[in-house]
């Protein structure tokens, strides 16, 4: 009965990395959770930052970061677009198909830090940008293009073929067919890859921090140059390297409460679509 | 008559709210081929795969009822479902081969069951692909990737593999569905010789096959929205059944 | 046939080509903007273990050790739990639990790595530190923590691809491998794991290079400490003493001040593109695993 024996000796073993896993991660939420709840209050959301991050809230934080995701998002839609509809629409089955997957492989795995260095030089240096929420909103947009475009491939991918051809029967030019059929029924694919690669891009710091955000001292920005803005990963990045000033501690907690949060909102919203594509994909 | 190798009493199968089969029973004597038909959809896979406890790995089915494997409720607690579809193969519509050699696809079973030496391997491969009526077209390249069969070598493949256990019982969920005319004849004339041997199930649509091969039909067919045996018995008695309505559609259409 | 004008194709083409563009204008950048380090150390700037930037010495050595050593330890712990975690809930896990360990996995994947950071910054190096008592540590800010944290960070990324790979694998494979007796943990070990191999290696290939990339959380927990080159390689030496891995340097304020000295700056942007051409291998190798082939 040996075989009996490793069956039940695996099963066990795999379901303990499974429970060691979970609890890993179940921890890490909970430990966030319980130390940044009591920090968290109406006042932590309006108010900025005082004393160092030791005082005040976070207003200007979310502002930032607000800024960035939605300057992230109108950079990557076209982009993520036109990539999409190269792949599914314009390009045939070949070399420059595959280069354009290649690429989308590439972009999404550049290290975030490497998109930094790339900004500096670009926008902050030869553009002169200085510190711009432009410059960390386009990096972000970068960041985020493979998970946005992905979910627009799937999309148009898994478009009924008869829509586009009853289209063609109408003798509709291509272009008419991308707008008027392909474009509004992948909107959905737009909207769940956006919040995913927001999901990603919100906690991103490294193309941000030398090209877009300061501590404090920003508010809401005039114009593109020396326009940094605040945002909420860099504060916590900050605080966390010098954070033994207690009251400072309890910010820094609830600010990482409110950045997982801001994280999970945005992948939850996203669930429902996903959900759905996934039982898609495995309904052969 | 001699005592039943399989016997089904009672047995329901439910997905979540819809009954897929109602109140089935049925004996099945050893060493005869016991044939099911039936239109698709109504349950006669699901029905042949109850009597291995393939059911138990779709885990929205619901089984109650009993089947009885030589005597012993199969559906009872504490029972080893492993252990028992060790004795009872199951052959799929499409074959199923493993990557790999043909000949690892063939001792797959018997390697990881690990009740045979490796020594004696080879044997038994040679033993179970001539009883498949393999043997003389792969004796020359066992090594090679089983992929490279056509599709009927792949389905008496499948068949060796299952048979290199030497199960008692075999079951065959519409084995040639997906071959041409001439490997369904080979794997028909095979289900004739095996039968000295083994018992069969077989579930087909094709009532031809039906007809050359049942030694006991039975007809399974939707009816109040769940699959019930409507008809059983000999072949001929089944076929020329005119008092269902079900099993007067099925033959009229099919 | 002449094709008619068409402004959809036309900002298709563009917006792909800004794309495109963008990807190609960093490597070009950084191979130009480093060529000055290249002209002034040569390869040495690969295997020097020096770097005194006012003397204007350069040596990538002791980072890019640092780099490989956190990520490949990081590696060595997350596959075995993230590949068995993955294993129990694709092989053994009940469908509809199955599905809800995925959507919390998959959220966990998303969790910020500052976050991590700040769990490293004020548990983990502590634990650390504690654990390499015996040993004399002289803070808990080592490259093990580093290794530790990347650990935990790619464990959601592995289990999840680990766990789409497996999956992957037909049903009816396994139903054939159970029909002919075989238990769920041989068909876990003999048809599910062999026939997902590719995917595995793709989902390990990825998580490595999400470690080797990986800045912020490792920069706060390494020590960033400079010029650390163990006098034992194979030892745990290295791994136990604080370092400095080329993100972490990226990251650091050496980057503004590098910026106006141009050798100083072709240096950062070596950096750079070395960490550029390593994670963009490694996620072309794993890009191949993961396309399907057909025979």
């Amino acid at each position: 009965m040996s075989r009996k024996l490793l069956h039940h000796g695996f099963r066990a073993f795999t379901a303990l990395c499974a429970l060691l896993a979970c609890s890993i991660l179940g921890w890490l939420i909970f430990a966030i959770a319980r130390r940044g709840w009591p920090a968290i209050s109406w006042q932590f959301f309006t108010e900025q930052i005082r004393l160092v991050g030791a005082s005040g809230g976070i207003f200007y934080n979310l502002i930032g970061t607000g800024i960035l995701l939605l300057t992230a998002f109108i950079t990557s839609s076209p982009m993520a677009l036109s990539l999409a509809l190269l792949h599914g629409v314009y390009l045939r089955e070949g070399r420059w198909k595959r280069a354009l997957e290649t690429l989308l492989y590439v972009i999404n795995g550049m290290p975030s830090i490497v998109c930094g260095i790339f900004g500096l030089i670009v926008f902050v240096q030869f553009l002169g940008w200085g510190k711009s929420w432009l410059s960390g909103g386009f990096l972000l947009g970068i960041i985020m293009l493979p998970t946005v475009t992905v979910a627009l491939m799937e999309r148009i991918a898994s478009l009924p073929v008869r829509y586009v051809e009853a289209a063609t029967g109408l003798g509709l030019r291509q272009s008419q067919i991308i707008w008027s059929i392909i474009l509004p029924q992948s909107l959905s694919g737009l909207v769940t890859g956006s919040l995913l690669g927001l999901a990603r891009a919100a906690g991103e710091i490294a193309p941000i921090m030398f090209t877009a955000t300061i501590f404090a001292g920003a508010t809401i920005p005039h114009g593109v140059k020396e326009s940094p803005v605040l945002s909420l990963p860099y504060h916590i990045f900050i605080l966390a390297q010098d954070s033994f000033d207690p009251s400072v501690g309890a910010k820094v907690w609830g600010t990482a409460l409110v950045m997982i949060g801001l994280v999970f909102v945005l992948s939850l919203i996203a669930l429902p679509a996903r959900l759905k594509m996934h039982e898609e994909a495995h309904h052969d | 008559m001699t005592d039943p190798i399989l016997q089904v009493s009672h047995l329901t199968i439910e997905a979540g709210s819809r009954t897929l089969l109602r109140d089935i029973s049925l004996v099945i004597a050893p060493h005869e081929v016991f044939t099911i038909i039936g239109a698709s959809g109504s349950g006669k896979s699901t029905l042949l795969k109850s009597l291995n406890r393939l059911v138990d790995l779709t885990s929205s089915l619901k089984v109650s009822g009993q089947v009885s494997f030589r005597g012993s409720p199969i559906y009872a607690p504490g029972v080893d479902a492993d252990a028992l579809r060790a004795r009872i193969g199951i052959l799929f519509q499409q074959p199923v081969v493993f990557p790999g050699s043909i000949a690892q696809n063939v001792i797959f079973g018997v390697k990881h069951l690990g009740q045979t030496r490796k020594q004696d391997w080879p044997e038994i491969a040679e033993r179970a692909l001539r009883e498949a009526s393999l043997w003389d077209e792969v004796k020359d390249r066992l090594q090679q990737p089983a992929i490279l069969l056509s599709v009927g070598q792949q389905q008496r493949l499948c068949l060796a593999r299952a048979l290199a256990t030497q199960p008692e019982v075999i079951l065959m969920d519409e084995p040639t569905s997906a071959l041409d005319p001439k490997s369904t004849e080979a794997i028909e004339d095979l289900i004739v010789r095996l039968k000295v041997k083994h018992t069969l199930v077989l579930v087909t649509h094709n009532l031809r096959q039906a007809q050359r091969l049942a030694d006991t039909l039975a007809f399974v067919g939707g009816r109040d929205g769940a699959g019930q045996v409507l008809a059983i018995g000999n072949p001929d008695d089944v076929l020329s059944n005119r008092d269902q309505p079900e099993l007067a559609a099925f033959l009229v259409t099919d | 046939m002449q094709r008619r004008f068409s402004f959809t194709r036309l900002f298709s083409y563009s917006f792909s080509a800004l794309a495109a563009g963008t990807v190609v204008a960093m490597f070009v950048l950084l191979i130009l903007q480093s060529l000055p380090v290249w002209q002034h150390e040569g390869l040495s700037f690969l295997t020097g273990t020096k770097w005194f930037y006012r003397q204007q010495q350069f040596g990538a050595a002791p980072m890019i050790l640092g780099t490989m050593i956190t990520a490949f330890t990081a590696l060595l712990l997350a596959a075995p739990l993230g590949i068995g975690a993955a294993i129990f809930t694709s092989e053994f896990l009940h469908p509809r639990l199955r599905l809800t360990v995925k959507v919390v996995i998959e959220l966990l994947a998303g969790v910020p790595s500052v976050i991590y950071g700040l769990l490293g910054v004020l548990f983990l190096r502590n634990w650390i530190y504690d654990l390499l008592t015996p040993f004399d540590p002289l803070s808990g800010d080592t490259l093990l923590t580093g290794a530790v944290l990347l650990a935990v960070m790619i464990l959601p990324t592995v289990m999840t691809l680990a766990d789409d790979a497996l999956r992957g694998v037909p049903v009816i494979q396994r139903h054939a491998a159970r029909g002919l007796g075989l238990n769920s943990s041989e068909v876990a070990l003999h048809i599910a794991l062999p026939q997902s191999v590719r995917g595995l290696l793709a989902a390990l290939l990825l998580a490595l290079g999400r470690a080797l990339g990986e800045a912020i959380a490792v920069f706060l927990v390494v020590g960033r400490q400079d010029n650390q080159w163990p006098y034992r390689l194979l030892s745990m030496q290295p791994l136990i003493q604080s370092g400095q891995t080329i993100t972490t340097k990226l990251a650091s304020s050496e980057t503004n001040i590098a910026y106006g000295y141009p050798l100083h700056w072709a240096a950062i942007c070596g950096l750079a593109l070395v960490l550029m051409v390593m994670v963009a291998g490694i996620t072309l190798i794993s890009a191949s695993f993961s396309r399907r082939h057909v025979p």
